[in-house]
Parts: structure tokens; C-alpha cells; sequence
């Protein structure tokens, strides 16, 4: 018996007529629907462009843009928030050409959405801000260099895990200073503010709930009771209370508590701490829920062999557990780096605060009707929208990636 | 034999091994309980070097505990458990001792889905072990050919068939050069048109020589190698013998009923 062939499909079902046809003006009430829709949103495009181009007022946000990224950090310091930027683009350079890996494609697609731009600023600079003109093409170069080093000296790529960890303390080093006077002098956090404190509320929280979150999820499965219910106490009460109110906590009752004066803890520190601990009470519930996924077969599996308890947890669980969850925990990477918008409760000067009310303050006495809060907003967002959508766009790839064995 | 004795007269049954033989699993009056299920009640039963048991029985039988019990997956609450001279106590050292003699093939094969073939098989011989990688790899290999998946060396477990990741599952037991290897119904999750290739194996297996206990209903594997069968119900021995005797002429009514079910 002959097997039929395959033949094309009737003609006006396929293409971008037939998908309109089919899915805009599949009834009259879809088509009234589709037409009432598309005015809209020809409105709202025009609009918006309308007000972008002519209505807003610009000048404020131009004139402030190294308050809105670095607040009162010293103008002739400027180089070294610019080299912990340079010193990223440069590792996520190097991590981009040598990562052979399956997540490799992620990676150099992170490099090349930052380090791409890293050239809007670079191409301002050069004709607008002449005191960080070199200073950004530095940074922006770096991002070339590493990626240029990766592919010519590949064996870069086993140093890797090292040069990341060395860059924390070279970050800390460079943005905190070392000595009291000198290239390197100190500068108090008290000066750190704008979209600067914003990512480094946001890598540290990130960073630092990650491994405590993992903690609190094992020892919430602990045999031994006193761990057990000392993890558990710990999420229960902190994802109990909003975030707001445990920066609150942390900016006024801790000093009461404790006895000490209002300037005896860094706010910088406070709101770290709240935020790496809110956060990690939320990843811990995350992680055991990624624990929960992994069928009991495993562990026993791993046991049979005659692998140690650790050794089943750290190679067998919990790597199939984060996978489960990591979705969740990207999530709420993208809520934690948000969220740092509150701070100001602290008394610290982030992104937002700045924004919000900095400049809006500074420039009211300009008369500008309306004051700035639109401009200010729509810039914000866009700002908080590509960080955040990057890492969405991240998770998902590595969702896809991660996915290859999946039973 | 008098009926009414039978019935109404708790009888223990002891499944111990032919003399002679060199003992590498002893179990005495082992009783386990899961809250206050009785689920094990008395169980003796030993198993020579070399020897292919199989456990046949109903579902909740208390067939899979008992092999449980023998790498302590499950701990027992009475009784005495050997293998290979170290008793099974609450001592972890012992525990590791056992599990790293004894192999276990579980009934959904429980292979690490997030690493590949050759990474699960040479991941105890190189953590438990402390082989060098190359000697591990050379020894999955080995035993990767013994079960006619050399091929699949590279892929992760999900790209398999289910009667390939059981022979892999096989595999990475053997590497560990386990004495005793315990099979937990290895067959009843498989398509019945890959059943055979794993019964293959382990027929092979038996006929090298390794001691094996089995939990099965694959009746014509216990016939062609098996040396002795158990029946157990509601958590006790209920009757021991050749796989002749089952076939043949089985005493008890509880078993004849089983096996007129399950043949």
C-alpha cells in the first residue's frame, strides 16, 4: 500500500490576511472590537509622542542626571562607580567568550544588551558631559576588552568563578574608599544615593538572601527541633509583616532597642539588612517549595548508593530543587530590585526618592506647571523596566536551557 | 495437615538458606511497623552467597519494606539484620558500610534526571569511593556494554526508554561492584514490550553468580533462575520454596489463590 503524500493546504489559510481574517475580524462583534481597538491605540501612540516631543519638559532631568545615578558622590570621584561599571562589563566580557557551557548563549546575551547600553551614555558623554567623557568610553571599552581577552585566551574562562569573587571586595573597595584622603579616599554612604545605591541595594540583597534563604529551607526541614522552629519562627514573622514596616523597624526601633543613638548604624546597613532578610524569608519558602517537587525516588536512590546526606542534598535535591523553583526565585529578584524603592523610609536617597522628590523639590521654584513628576516617572520606569525585563528575559532562557534532560 | 491448626494457630515461617552455603544476608525476627501498622511480623530470612531469591506476594504485602529494610531505606523497630557480617544498627558508619555492598533497583528507576547517563552512573564510585574519574569512567562503560546502552552514554536519562533507563539504573548499581544487589519490582512500571530486555539482564547477571533478591511477579524469570520463591501476605512469610514446588504443588490455600491470579 502506497502511503498518501503530503499536499499544500487550500489557499487563503495561512499568512498574515487569513490570521486577521480568522482572529480580528472572525464576527461582527470581534471586528467593531478590533477597529474600536486599534483607534485607541493610534490615540494613545500619538499622544504620547505628542507629549514626549513638545509638552514635557526635559531640561530638569538633563541638568540632574548625576544626582538621579549617583547622588552626591564626589564629581572628581566619579571614576571609580565608572570602573566597578568597566569592571562588570569587562568580566561579563571575558564570561561571554569563554563560557562553553549550554547557559553560554544566556550570558553573552546579558553581555550584549549591557554592554550595547553602555554606549547610550558613552555617545552622550563624549559630546555632553565632558568630566566622565573618557571615564565611559574607559567603562564602555572594558566590555570589548573582556570579550576580546575571552576569545583570544580561552583558559581565562577557569579563572572566572575567582575574578567574580575577587570583584566583590574590589567593589566594596572601590565605591567605600580606603584611606582618609587620596585617590582612595573614604566616601560615607551617607553620600551614596541614585541609581548607584539602587543596584547595590538590589546585588546585595539578591546575592546575600540567596544562600540564606537555602539555609532557612534545610533547616525548616531539619530533624532537629530547635533549628526546625527557630526557621520556621524566622519566615513565619518576616513574611508576616510588609517590607515597608521591617524598614521601619530597622530605621527606628532598632536603635531603641538597643540603646544606641539614630546615627549608630549606618541606614545603608539597616536597609540591607531588612531587605536581605525580608527577601530571604521569601526565598526560603521558594526553595522548599522547589525541595518539595523532587520525588523522595531520589534522595533514596542517592542514599542506596551510599552517598552521605550532604553529598544527597548538595548534588542530588537541591540542584533539581532550584531548577524546579527558578522561575520563582528570578520573580523575585525582579520584586527585590523593585522594592528597593522604599528605602527612603531609611533615610537613604535611592533612584526613586531621588526622582520622586529631589528633584521635583529642587526644581519647583522653577514654575514649571505640573512640576516634573511626569518626566521624572516616565524616565524611571523605562530605566526600572529595562533591568527588570532583562532579567525576564533571562529567566526564561534559562528556563528553556535548563529544560534539556527534564524527565 | 489439620485445617482447623492451620487457621486458627499463629505458624511462623523461616526462609533460611541450604547449609553449606556461605551466608551473606542473615535477617532474625525482624518486625517493623509504620505508626502502629504492623507491617513486617517476624520475618527470618537468610540468603547465600550466590543465590537468587525472589518475593512474590499481593500489593501491601510487605514485600518491598522487607527489601527496604536490608539497606535500612526503612529501619526496622525488632530484630537483627546482617549483611555481610556488620549488623544494621543505628550507627551510620554501618549503614554506609551496607549500602555501599548492597545495590538497589528501584521499581521507577530513579535516575538523576539533571545529569546525564555516564554522570549518574560514575557519581557514587567517584564520591563514595574515591575512584579517579577515569577509572570510573572506564568501569561504567564496562557495565554500560554489559547492558547494551553503551550509546546513550552522553544523553540525560529523559531521552531514554523506560526499559533503557532501567538497564542504566542496572548499571549504576553494578559499578559500585555492589555483593548483593536488590531488585524492588524493577519491571512493573515498564511497557510490556520492554520488559524483556531488562529481564535479560538480570537473568545474566544471575547466571554470573551475583546474589540477588528480587521482588517481582515475573513468574518465568523466578523458574529460570531463581533458586528459592517466598510468598508473603499481610506482612509475614507465608510459604518458601523452589519455583518447582510454587508451580507444581504450592500447600497453602493464601498462595494457590494468589497464583491463580497472577498466572
Amino acid at each position: 500500500m502506497g502511503m498518501i503524500p503530503a499536499r499544500e493546504p487550500p489557499a487563503g489559510t495561512t499568512g498574515f490576511t487569513a490570521w486577521a481574517r480568522h482572529n480580528l475580524f472572525g464576527s461582527v462583534s470581534s471586528g467593531i472590537i478590533s477597529v474600536l481597538l486599534g483607534a485607541f491605540m493610534l490615540w494613545a501612540v500619538f499622544s504620547i509622542l505628542n507629549w514626549t516631543l513638545f509638552s514635557a519638559s526635559w531640561e530638569p532631568l538633563w541638568n540632574n542626571m548625576r544626582l538621579l545615578f549617583v547622588y552626591r558622590y564626589p564629581p572628581e570621584l566619579l571614576w571609580r562607580p565608572l570602573g566597578v561599571v568597566g569592571l562588570v562589563l569587562f568580566l561579563l566580557g571575558l564570561s561571554a567568550a569563554t563560557s562553553r557551557r549550554e547557559t553560554g548563549s544566556i550570558i553573552r546575551g546579558v553581555y550584549w544588551s549591557m554592554a550595547g547600553v553602555s554606549w547610550i551614555p558613552t555617545v552622550i558623554a563624549l559630546f555632553a558631559w565632558p568630566s566622565v567623557r573618557w571615564l565611559w568610553l574607559g567603562a564602555s571599552l572594558a566590555g570589548l576588552l573582556g570579550l576580546l581577552l575571552g576569545r583570544a585566551l580561552p583558559r581565562f574562562g577557569r579563572s572566572l568563578p575567582w575574578l567574580w569573587g575577587a570583584s566583590i571586595p574590589a567593589t566594596v573597595l572601590l565605591l567605600y574608599g580606603v584611606w582618609n584622603s587620596g585617590p582612595l579616599q573614604m566616601v560615607g554612604t551617607r553620600l551614596w544615593g541614585g541609581f548607584m545605591l539602587t543596584l547595590v541595594l538590589a546585588t546585595v540583597g539578591i546575592v546575600a538572601s540567596f544562600p540564606i534563604g537555602v539555609a532557612l529551607a534545610l533547616g525548616r526541614r531539619s530533624t532537629l527541633p530547635a533549628i526546625k522552629y527557630f526557621c520556621i519562627a524566622f519566615i513565619e514573622i518576616v513574611r508576616g509583616a510588609p517590607l515597608i514596616t521591617w524598614l521601619f523597624i530597622a530605621s527606628l526601633m532598632v536603635p531603641l532597642i538597643f540603646n544606641v543613638g539614630p546615627e549608630a548604624i549606618d541606614p545603608l546597613v539597616r536597609g540591607l539588612v531588612a531587605i536581605t532578610f525580608f527577601s530571604a524569608a521569601y526565598m526560603a519558602e521558594n526553595v522548599r517549595g522547589g525541595l518539595q517537587a523532587v520525588p523522595r525516588g531520589q534522595s533514596e536512590a542517592a542514599r542506596a548508593l551510599g552517598l552521605s546526606g550532604w553529598q544527597t542534598m548538595s548534588v542530588i535535591v537541591l540542584p533539581q530543587a532550584l531548577k524546579a523553583v527558578l522561575p520563582a526565585i528570578v520573580g523575585q529578584a525582579i520584586g527585590l530590585f523593585k522594592d528597593t524603592s522604599l528605602v527612603f523610609i531609611v533615610g537613604l536617597f535611592d533612584f526613586f526618592e531621588i526622582g520622586r522628590r529631589v528633584i521635583p523639590n529642587q526644581t519647583a521654584s522653577l514654575q514649571i506647571p505640573g512640576g516634573v513628576y511626569m518626566e521624572m516617572s516616565v524616565f524611571m520606569t523605562l530605566i526600572y523596566f529595562f533591568f527588570a525585563y532583562r532579567m525576564s528575559i533571562a529567566s526564561r532562557q534559562l528556563e528553556k536551557q535548563l529544560g534539556v534532560g527534564e524527565r | 495437615m489439620n485445617q482447623t491448626a492451620s487457621t486458627t494457630m499463629p505458624r511462623i515461617v523461616t526462609a533460611h538458606a541450604p547449609e553449606g552455603g556461605e551466608r551473606i544476608i542473615e535477617i532474625e525476627g525482624l518486625n517493623k511497623w509504620f505508626g502502629k501498622f504492623h507491617a513486617l511480623k517476624d520475618i527470618s530470612l537468610s540468603v547465600n552467597k550466590g543465590e537468587v531469591v525472589v518475593i512474590i506476594g499481593p500489593s501491601g504485602s510487605g514485600k518491598s519494606t522487607l527489601i527496604r529494610c536490608i539497606n535500612n531505606l526503612e529501619q526496622h523497630q525488632d530484630g537483627k539484620i546482617v549483611v555481610d557480617g556488620v549488623e544494621l544498627t543505628n550507627d551510620v558508619k554501618n549503614i554506609d558500610l551496607v549500602r555501599r555492598e548492597t545495590g538497589m533497583v528501584f521499581q521507577s528507576f530513579n535516575l538523576f534526571p539533571h545529569l546525564t547517563v555516564l554522570e549518574n552512573i560514575t557519581l557514587a564510585p567517584i564520591r563514595v569511593r574515591k575512584w579517579k574519574k577515569s577509572k570510573a569512567i572506564e568501569r561504567a562503560m564496562f557495565f554500560l556494554e554489559k547492558v547494551k546502552v553503551p550509546e546513550q552514554a552522553a544523553k540525560y536519562p529523559g531521552q531514554l526508554s523506560g526499559g533503557q533507563q532501567q538497564r542504566v539504573a542496572i548499571a549504576r548499581a553494578l559499578t559500585m561492584g555492589p555483593k548483593v544487589m536488590l531488585f524492588d519490582e524493577p519491571t512493573s512500571a515498564l511497557d510490556p514490550e520492554v520488559i524483556g530486555e531488562v529481564l535479560e539482564v538480570m537473568v545474566g547477571l544471575a547466571k554470573d553468580g551475583m546474589t540477588m533478591i528480587v521482588v517481582t511477579h515475573e513468574m518465568g524469570f523466578a523458574r529460570e533462575v531463581g533458586d528459592r520463591v517466598v510468598f508473603m501476605d499481610s506482612g509475614q512469610i507465608v510459604e518458601v520454596g523452589s519455583p518447582d514446588h510454587f508451580f507444581q504443588n504450592p500447600h497453602e490455600e493464601r498462595t494457590r489463590s494468589f497464583l491463580s491470579k497472577i498466572l
